[in-house]
């Protein structure tokens, strides 16, 4: 059969602005993005964002403990700062760009939370986590100084959550309608799958980072997917389970092409949508006879029921027709203006076992070196402190996990620890001037070094980050 | 003009407005677009339709009564009407103060939210709440002036959450300048967004004021990120961006206000805790005392100590701004300085707009024209009166608006909004004449938590930007067209399972004299009077789907929704479900319409 590539887009464009069916029959959407891409992969690869909400603190989970730099930081920390030998007692075998000692936050290395794990700083000196230092929201390049004199463009509303949130899920802080770039990837890579699940997956909330133009999240509870109630499944014992009658009824109401006004056709297509996605993956999920659980044990934790949905999604991945999957999972908590010390202690302990958790079941499933799990936050946080407390930053620091990751190593530029004082205002060069972080590694870069490795081509990732070429570095080696 | 005059204001400015409007949008006829106004007995339709925007749902009863009334009357009555709190109920529940568990609080969100029989007030059960409307704009505002209790700070503390809710209520018909200062020193605020033990600078120790409230009150509650013309567009520059209200300075300059705040010393007494003076500033135990404690639940009190009182602040700076320039000069003891800043945001010219605009979503469509949003503004700026910031004025400009009291043509395939999932159980519930049998309404405390199963829950968002933001696009059709669609956020895929099943529980178990689910018979779960309707079902099914039509979707129910419903109840007979048929009909009845596409846009 004849296809026209170019005739297929521009009627189904046309389609889509000036009518409505089209738009809304998303099997039309796959096509246009299998139109438009030609991408193929004879392995499986995913990519998993671990958003942590509110803005990480990053500087008390990386600290100095070599004499100089803890002298530092604990006069930037007065209120907050964790002691050296604890410090020293978690210490990170390698050694970043300011030649300093550092170690991890306590909580890295807890293994008392739950069932063994190592946890995050055991997978760094094993070699299968990377920390790369200083990530932040960049239009380009940029100094301390040059943010003080304001001589170089930035990003808008920074130290805003809800503003940077989207600006480091999209990499895009210079156009504020653009997709995530999970989203943009998948756009691309999603012709790749033979399934029709979507390639982005959410077990948490609605994201802008797995939105593109023809890809948004698929939100999966973290509890498992079951029927409907109405449709058979549920509480059956009602009597109205399996009734076809009930079943044709209900998706009558949301057939496509029966609704007369744009929002209730919406509501149709994410109801239909919703019920289809759950039969694929039910299916997939429940073969016969039913797998046998994962020798793994996750931890109870929000994150670690949610990093366990996506590892028993990996596990059938052939099942269910994936080659590329984007995961977005994420946990809250992380804006600690105030009582920082215990908050971070709970929040890092669930981060550190859940990923480390998340790595077993990965390598027990054989597939540690296709997935990649890589941290990322509303932006780091302020030296200066509120007492018992951090206010909102810019840079911070972030883990890359996963058996493809040359792990055990910092990347980046650490910045400055230095105090800047009445008597000296610029002693710090990273300082904005009141107490955040200048990046020294852009969203751009930390992205771009993640899709490249997930199969993205050279031309497709100057589309995907048309920034990327400001920086000096298109890759900066971690994965 | 009395009492009256603010309204019948409204409604002639209104009027030329709207023709206005219409022309401008190439409407030929105005009659469509005129207000019914105040002394119009509206029809059975437009009553329904009326109390969809305005109230948790509607009812027959309420339907009557308002078409008897009128508009203005029931508003009239309704701000009259006693207000309905949560607190006595949680002190009734929990005399001793040791009830952490936040399900109290539920309980009376939702019997208040319906209207429904009060077991802690006197008089019981003869005694049902009937302030719909102020219950209405608190939930709404609730969803503005966010506080949590998935906050870890607040996760046990329901009196400070309750009385937080009180204090929306309250003030949902007063000033806007009275609600923003009484949220303001609300401690579960305090606490939520960190102001409390707030303290000023102190160079040594590199310790500077906290940003957060200075920053969300300013982002969230007031006047938002971009300047605004009066009709809630943004204003741009040259090159066609949009221009910021403020700056880090700004955010500097209220952070360094907000210091000097704490815990209230009402009720301290030194021989059992620490008060929270200037030597127990930062004392846990001046605040870690019993839940029920007015500590939580009265106003904080400035501790002048901590406050920053030697330093000039830049607050925010507008055409009319009365500091000069914006600054606050240095000097101003705690309260002072707070009065001048919220003053100085309170009459930034986005307040009317960034507010109304956002009310509007809430209350009647996601869309509104331009020309409406600037109408609501023009009351806030003016209620008629002279006075700036009466949010009763707002409301009933919102609600007695021509964009409101009927769908403009052009916007005939776009106008209205998602209703929100926790508002299509109150509306099942009070169409369907639901009642316990203890008084306590206790469906709501799921588990998993409400907000899990269905996206929201009174006072549980996620963060302080609420269960979807209103500048939300849902991606296909909406996008495409420029369209926002704020309660699709929290429409992801597990919750277009988790809502309709949960539905499904209510409906087909939760019913008079059920004996069919766990719990479905205990005194505290909430029945819907399924069996009312039973008989119709089966004598008149089509009059039963009628009378939904009405109650549900305001008579808007197309030919090929009624007639899918129709066939399904048809296939129920006493023949296949014997005596239950009627009101196995009406369940699959309800259900059917509750999670249809039509019924969920409320239009």
């Amino acid at each position: 059969m004849h296809f026209d590539r170019r005739e297929f887009l521009r009627k189904s464009l046309g389609a889509a602005l000036g009518g409505v069916s089209l738009y809304s029959a998303l099997g039309n959407l796959k096509l246009m993005a299998a139109a438009t891409s030609n991408y193929s992969f004879s392995d499986y690869k995913a990519l998993v964002c671990v958003f942590l909400y509110g803005g990480n603190d990053s500087l008390n989970m990386i600290v100095p403990y070599d004499a100089t730099h803890y002298a530092q930081y604990r006069s930037l920390r007065s209120q907050i700062a964790l002691a050296q030998s604890t410090v020293q007692a978690n210490a990170l075998n390698a050694t970043p760009s300011d030649g300093g000692q550092y170690g991890a936050h306590p909580a890295l290395g807890d293994q008392t939370a739950a069932g063994g794990n190592a946890g995050l700083r055991a997978l760094f000196n094993a070699g299968k986590a990377a920390i790369v230092a200083n990530v932040g929201t960049l239009i380009q390049p940029i100094t301390g100084a040059q943010f003080r004199a304001g001589s170089v463009p930035v990003p808008p509303s920074l130290f805003s959550h809800a503003d940077q949130q989207p600006q480091w899920q999209t990499a895009r802080p210079d156009d504020l309608t653009a997709g995530g770039w999970g989203g943009r990837v998948s756009d691309l890579l999603a012709s790749a799958n033979t399934g029709s699940l979507p390639m982005v997956v959410s077990t948490s909330n609605n994201n802008v980072f797995e939105r593109g133009n023809t890809v948004s999240p698929y939100c999966v509870d973290p509890g498992g997917v079951s029927q409907m109630s109405y449709l058979g499944g549920g509480e059956a014992w009602i009597a109205t389970g399996n009734d076809p009658d009930s079943a044709a009824a209900y998706k009558a109401l949301i057939a496509q092409g029966t609704q007369a006004h744009v929002l209730e056709r919406a509501f149709a297509d994410k109801s239909r949508l919703a019920v289809a996605n759950a039969d694929l993956l039910i299916a997939a999920l429940n073969p016969v006879p039913p797998l046998p659980a994962l020798r793994t044990t996750f931890p109870a934790s929000d994150l670690g029921q949610q990093l366990q949905m996506v590892a028993q999604m990996i596990r059938v991945r052939a099942t269910l027709g994936m080659s590329r999957q984007v995961f977005f999972v994420s946990a809250g908590n992380y804006d600690t203006h105030s009582d920082q010390l215990s908050n971070q202690q709970d929040n890092l302990s669930e981060l550190s076992q859940a990923l480390s958790a998340f790595y077993s079941a990965t390598a027990e499933l054989g597939v540690a070196n296709g997935v990649t799990a890589f941290t990322a936050s509303d932006f780091g946080r302020s030296f200066t402190s509120n007492s018992t407390g951090t206010d909102h930053g810019w840079g911070g620091h972030h883990f890359v996990v996963g058996g493809a990751v040359h792990g055990g190593s910092f990347y980046g530029t650490m910045p400055s620890l230095a105090l800047n004082t009445n008597q000296n205002p610029n002693a710090n060069p990273d300082d904005t001037g009141y107490g955040q972080i200048v990046p020294t590694t852009s969203v751009d870069q930390y992205a771009a070094t993640l899709a490249s490795w997930f199969g993205v081509g050279a031309s497709d990732l100057a589309t995907i980050f048309p920034n990327l070429g400001r920086f000096a570095t298109a890759n900066l080696g971690f994965v | 003009m009395g009492m009256f005059g603010g309204v019948w204001r409204t409604v002639f400015v209104c009027v030329f407005a709207c023709m206005a409007g219409a022309a401008h949008a190439g409407v030929d006829s105005a009659a469509g677009m005129i207000s019914p106004g105040p002394w119009i007995s509206p029809s059975r339709a437009d009553a329904a339709r009326f109390l969809a925007q305005a109230t948790f749902g509607a009812s027959d009863a309420d339907i009557a009564h308002l078409q008897r009334v009128g508009y203005l009357g029931w508003i009239n009555e309704q701000v009259a009407a006693t207000v309905s709190l949560e607190k006595p109920y949680l002190d009734w529940d929990s005399p001793s103060g040791d009830n952490n568990n936040q399900n109290p609080r539920r309980e009376i969100w939702t019997i208040n939210a319906l209207g429904a029989p009060d077991p802690s007030r006197s008089g019981f059960p003869g005694n049902a709440h009937v302030d719909q409307l102020r219950q209405r704009m608190a939930f709404a505002l609730s969803e503005i002036f966010v506080v949590s209790s998935q906050n870890s700070g607040l996760s046990y503390q329901q009196w400070a959450l309750g009385s937080f809710y009180d204090v929306l209520a309250k003030d949902a018909f007063a000033n806007y300048r009275t609600l923003l200062e009484d949220v303001t020193k609300h401690p579960a605020m305090g606490n939520y967004l960190s102001m409390i033990q707030n303290r000023k600078a102190d160079a040594s120790l590199n310790i500077h004021p906290d940003e957060n409230y200075a920053r969300e009150v300013l982002q969230l509650f007031s006047i938002g990120l971009n300047q605004l013309n009066a009709d809630g567009t943004r204003q741009l520059d040259g090159n066609g961006q949009p221009l910021p209200t403020y700056d880090q300075t700004t955010v500097r300059g209220f952070a360094a206000v907000f210091t000097g705040w704490n815990y209230t010393n009402v009720g301290c007494g030194p021989s059992t805790y620490n008060c929270c003076d200037a030597d127990h500033y930062f004392d846990w135990g001046c605040a870690a005392i019993a839940y029920n404690s007015p500590r939580w639940q009265l106003p904080m009190q400035p501790i002048e100590a901590w406050h920053d009182s030697t330093s000039d602040k830049q607050l925010l700076q507008y055409p009319g701004v009365a500091l000069a320039n914006g600054v606050l000069v240095h000097g101003g003891d705690a309260q002072a300085e707070m009065t001048a800043a919220l003053d100085n945001i309170f009459h930034h010219p986005n307040v009317g707009p960034f507010l109304g605009r956002q009310l509007i979503q809430r209350l009647v469509t996601s869309n509104p024209s331009p020309a409406y949003v600037a109408r609501v503004a023009a009351a806030f700026n003016d209620n008629g009166s002279g006075v700036r910031g009466d949010l009763l004025a707002v409301l009933k400009a919102i609600l007695l608006d021509a964009e409101a009291r009927s769908i403009p043509p052009g916007m005939a395939d776009s106008y209205g909004k998602l209703r929100e999932p926790i508002i299509k159980f109150t509306h099942l519930w009070r169409a369907m004449a639901a009642r316990s049998s203890s008084g306590r309404i206790d469906n709501f405390n799921t588990y998993p938590q409400l907000q899990d199963w269905i996206g929201q829950a009174p006072l549980a968002s996620g963060s302080v930007f609420n269960f979807f933001s209103p500048f939300f696009v849902q991606p296909g059709e909406p996008a495409q067209r420029g369209l926002k669609a704020p309660e699709f956020q929290i429409l992801t895929d597990m919750y277009a399972l988790n809502t309709p099943d949960r539905l499904y529980h209510e409906i087909f178990c939760n019913y008079s004299g059920s004996g069919d689910c766990w719990a479905a018979d205990d005194p505290g779960t909430i029945q819907n009077n399924i069996q009312r309707d039973a008989a119709l079902a089966m004598s008149n099914p089509g009059q039963l789907l009628d009378q939904y039509n009405l109650l549900f979707l305001s008579g808007q129910m197309s030919g090929y929704m009624r007639g899918i419903i129709l066939d399904r109840i048809n296939k129920i007979t006493s023949g296949n479900r014997g005596a239950s048929a009627g009101m196995f009909r009406v369940q699959h009845a309800l259900y059917l319409i509750l999670n249809s596409p039509e019924y969920s846009i409320q239009k």
